[in-house]
């Protein structure tokens, strides 16, 4: 048996975008705008029929309004067409990644033009600089794969990486289980190329005022990033991973105070309360411990094991110390399905009830014992199931409301968001971490910001969109309504 | 996913329909895993898309004939259920919503006339056997037809054999262990003889008995994913009369599809007078791997002859074992059970092959290019055999496989196992 080594046309490539061809929007465009985009850019890159126009109405969170036209670019030229037919029309711009926000941020409030940009994948890798350049539609994943031959990671690592895409990521922010050592998204941004609101490209660089820093988090409200210089670190190189779990959620949150305070400088800091670890068993069943009120799980790394093994130590004690049992992850294979656990927990609440209301809070963390448990106290007084997970290193929690919305009142899920908000800002704390503000969280901003600093970001939004044409109704209190969690 | 399907209106079927979109979260967590999107790149085109489509049909919002196109460029491969997290039972949505939706579809009288020939040569295997010889003898005319013509012939291998049909009964040899019943399994008497042969050997070297109940028939799985409910019923009902679960240890199956049709059967009858007895059924239902896996975990395999010399088998993962019935190991251990033999992993191997079901007939362009895909994935890791547990993979796989030049053979697992036994691997 000999083997020939196949010659195949490259028809294919290996992203989740290849440029194969797409079946074309049936029908004609059924109105002015859909049907001058399709005259500008063709049809392979417009949507224009009904079906595939209301697949992008909606996120990971939230329903909104069927948009007049969906543009799929594939150059930062097509985003300025798209864009520049769309303020001829009048109309407002929703830029969109994988739709996996959480925070209602992709969701259109009014008809409109959606720029979907999964299939703007370029990336290219400079080892010798350390940075790859991708364009905004690279799913957040494939960068680290491709500059693992160079010996290279890009170390930003939301639970949704296989989804999630880079222009998304920087719309949010967003940070990952790394973010307690290594820091979010923008932190590894050198510079961004954006469009804005009037169709013109540019480059932003972090020096003088920081104005990529500005776009960075700014949800698609101030401009289009259609592609962004990443900085890549060499990962490290020992990782050893720990397991603790504790009878109540406020211990696990007292370990990793007194963990922190005696110096451990862990990679990953993540918690999970009983209810999350019930719903991971049932999707991954890996034996976690279905009885604990809260699970840790932690990474120490560095390239210089001892190190690395004596800050897991330093993590051990300060659980045992606050009551819980400690199980160190024997192998990698070990530590990777921990990981997968934790990056699974979101979506397998799904299994509990059907729809929920995520938060994204952070408080300091001297005083995350306290907040855990008067979060915990408030969803034991309610009617609705609440969950808490999160990046506890960086006192940066997701309480989870989970409700039935056929059955249960959505104002009083609101209404219990809303005090939990309040203990997160009573204790000195913000209203997002990473998820964003959105429509969700868009109310509790007159909580959260005082009115001054409220009219300063709402300057910033006038000058560089003064028609409120970029993603209106986001982020800032104002006059849209938000959409309900559901159509 | 919130929704308003009319339940009451649409009967039990519309009840599997409705818990499916309600589980739904709408995460995206399986759009990387969806080979159309992958493809396609877009939102319609995926796992997530197609639920909220077939929701606002079922709710009446959206016109059927407007979501088909995206509906119908789904594989069925369930490869959006394993990467799930909230568990949406997203292949009782597709089968149950094709199901109900294909009385309602407007469809040219050719592709009615392609539908109907499907439906009735797959599931009759002299009939198959007929129409693939025929199509042999066609074949020299192939690029002069159109790509609808062209791909079934495309998929014919070179030479079709003779079907032997299988004896009823097949003795254990030596201490007899247990005793199973054997579905035969339709289009693959027909490709592929060698397959139920090369089954009954294995099992009967291993002390099994088998059975090939008579009455038995087709599993249901191609009639049922198309769409044709009735006949797919008629089908199920008949293998529930021909096996009764309580006189085998494991009613076992060689094709991943037609064993993961069996699975679905009490998903099928939910609501239904014979729900319990599709249960009970189903409880029964092994993919041969499985079972033999059991054999080799309690150290009642008999142990195969080593490899003439050092062996990579690439293993395909077909996706009605992988994804549907969650049989990946045991094939795995099967193989490395076999001295000298290792195990290639296929990268990108969780992406289908395009074949699934009837999938090459009607969407050529996507099927065509999922196969060179994985042909090209397959051949990378240089193998000297490549195995997998499905027959529609099997003719797929071997067609892409030879177009690129390759002459590697493709076999069925339990065929690998079987030249082991025989000492001419
Ligand atoms: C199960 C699950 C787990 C998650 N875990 C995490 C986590 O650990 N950490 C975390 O930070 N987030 C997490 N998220 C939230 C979400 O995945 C992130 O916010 C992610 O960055 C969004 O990427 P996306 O491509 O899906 O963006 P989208 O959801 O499509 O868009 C997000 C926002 O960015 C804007 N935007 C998108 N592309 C562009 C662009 N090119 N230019 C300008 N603006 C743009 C959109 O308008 C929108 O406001 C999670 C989500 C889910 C469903
Ligand atoms: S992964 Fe599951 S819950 Fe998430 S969008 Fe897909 S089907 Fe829905
Ligand atoms: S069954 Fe396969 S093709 Fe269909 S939506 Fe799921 S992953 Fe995609």
């Amino acid at each position: 048996m000999s083997l020939k080594l196949p010659r195949l046309p490259e028809k294919w490539a290996l992203t989740t975008t290849s440029r194969a061809r797409k079946p074309a929007s049936p029908g004609t465009p059924d109105n002015a705008l859909a049907a001058e985009l399709t005259r500008l850019l063709g049809d392979r890159k417009v949507l224009s029929s009904l079906p595939e126009r209301r697949n992008y109405r909606y996120d990971a969170i939230a329903f909104g309004e069927t948009p007049l036209a969906v543009v799929l670019p594939e150059s930062t030229a097509d985003v300025v067409t798209a864009v520049r037919a769309a303020r001829a029309a009048g109309v407002p711009i929703v830029g969109r990644g994988a739709a996996s926000g959480l925070s209602g941020g992709v969701v259109p409030l009014q008809e409109g033009l959606v720029i979907s940009f999964t299939r703007m994948t370029r990336l290219d890798i400079f080892p010798e600089r350390r940075e790859a350049r991708a364009q905004a539609g690279v799913v957040t994943l494939k960068v680290t794969e491709a500059a693992r031959p160079h010996g290279l990671v890009y170390p930003p690592d939301p639970a949704s990486f296989r989804t999630s895409t880079i222009g998304g990521n920087l719309g949010e922010n967003a940070g990952g289980p790394t973010c307690f050592k290594y820091g979010v998204t923008g932190d590894y941004v050198q510079a961004l190329e954006f469009v804005d609101e009037a169709g013109e490209v540019h480059e932003l660089t972090r020096g003088a005022y920081d104005l990529a820093g500005l776009l960075i988090g700014s949800e698609g409200t101030l401009g289009l990033i259609t592609e962004a210089t990443l900085r890549l670190t060499p990962p490290p190189r020992h990782v050893r991973t720990l397991m603790a779990h504790f009878a109540e959620v406020g211990q696990a949150a007292e370990a990793v105070s007194r963990a922190i305070a005696a110096g451990a400088v862990p990679s990953k800091l993540e918690f999970m309360d009983t209810a999350c670890v019930g719903a991971v068993e049932d999707y991954l069943h890996l034996g976690l411990p279905r009885e604990a009120g809260a699970v840790l799980l932690v990474d120490t790394d560095g390239d210089d094991l001892e190190t690395v093994e004596a800050e897991r130590a330093l993590v051990e004690t300060a659980c045992l110390e606050a009551g819980g049992e400690v199980r160190r992850a024997a192998t990698d294979a070990e530590g990777d399905a921990l990981w997968r656990a934790r990056r699974s927990v979101s979506p397998a609440l799904g299994r509990i009830r059907p729809q929920r209301m995520n938060e994204d809070i952070v408080v300091p963390r001297s005083v995350l014992p306290e907040v855990v448990r008067e979060i915990r106290a408030l969803g034991d007084a309610s009617p609705f199931p609440v969950v808490q997970f999160g990046h506890i290193g960086d006192g940066n929690l997701h309480p989870n409301i989970l409700f039935d919305p056929r059955t249960e009142s959505e104002e009083a899920v609101h209404h219990l968001a809303h005090q939990i908000a309040l203990v997160a800002i009573r204790h000195g704390g913000v209203l997002s971490g990473e998820h964003g503000i959105g429509t969700m969280k868009r109310d509790f901003m007159r909580d959260a910001v005082d009115p001054e600093s409220l009219d300063v970001l709402r300057s910033v939004k006038r000058a560089l969109d003064p028609q409120d044409r970029l993603n209106p109704g986001k982020i800032l209190p104002g006059e849209l309504e938000a959409p309900h969690a559901h159509p | 996913m919130n929704n308003d399907i009319p339940v009451r209106e649409i009967g039990p079927q519309g009840e599997v329909m409705a818990h499916a979109v309600d589980a739904c979260v709408h995460c995206g967590f399986c759009l990387p895993a969806c080979p159309t999107y992958a493809l396609l790149g877009d939102e319609m085109d995926s796992p997530r898309g197609r639920i909220v489509l077939m929701k606002e049909v079922l709710e009446g919002g959206l016109e059927l004939e407007l979501a088909a196109p995206h509906l119908d460029r789904c594989l069925g491969c369930q490869a959006c259920v394993t990467a799930c997290p909230s568990g949406v039972p997203y292949g009782e949505l597709i089968t149950s919503f094709r199901g109900w939706s294909e009385p309602q579809r407007r469809r040219s009288a050719f592709d009615r006339a392609k539908r109907f020939a499907i439906l009735k040569a797959l599931p009759a295997p002299k009939l198959f056997s007929v129409a693939a010889r025929f199509g042999q003898y066609a074949k020299p005319l192939a690029p002069a037809l159109p790509a609808a013509l062209r791909s079934p012939l495309d998929l014919l291998p070179e030479h079709v054999p003779v079907m032997e049909p299988s004896a009823e009964f097949t003795p254990a040899r030596g201490q007899r262990r247990g005793r199973v019943a054997f579905l035969v399994g339709c289009a693959q008497q027909a490709l592929a003889p060698n397959f139920n042969a090369a089954t009954l050997r294995v099992l009967s070297r291993n002390g099994i008995e088998v059975v090939i109940p008579e009455g038995q028939g087709c599993c249901g799985a191609a009639a049922l994913h198309t769409g044709a409910r009735n006949e797919a019923l008629r089908l199920v009902r008949a293998n529930l009369a021909a096996f009764d679960p309580d006189e085998y240890d494991a009613i076992l199956s060689n094709a991943a599809g037609c064993g993961a049709g069996l699975k679905e059967y009490p998903a099928v009858l939910h609501g239904l007078e014979d729900e319990a007895q599709a249960r009970a059924f189903a409880a029964k239902v092994r993919d041969v791997s499985e079972y033999l896996a059991e054999l080799l975990a309690s150290g009642d395999l008999q142990p195969p002859l080593p490899a003439s010399r050092p062996l990579t088998v690439a293993y395909h993962d077909a996706c009605h074992l992988a994804h549907a019935q969650g049989v990946r190991l045991a094939p795995r251990q099967l193989l490395k059970a076999i001295p000298g033999v290792t195990v290639a992993e296929v990268p990108e191997g969780d992406l289908c092959c395009g074949s699934a079901g009837t999938y090459n007939l009607e969407q050529p362009e996507l099927a065509g290019q999922l196969g060179a895909r994985k042909a090209k994935n397959i051949l990378s890791t240089a193998p000297d055999l490549i195995a997998s547990g499905n027959i529609g993979c099997h003719t797929q796989i071997q067609s892409h496989v030879r177009r690129s030049g390759s002459p590697v053979p493709v076999m069925h697992t339990v065929e690998v196992l079987d030249l082991a036994y025989r000492g001419e691997l």
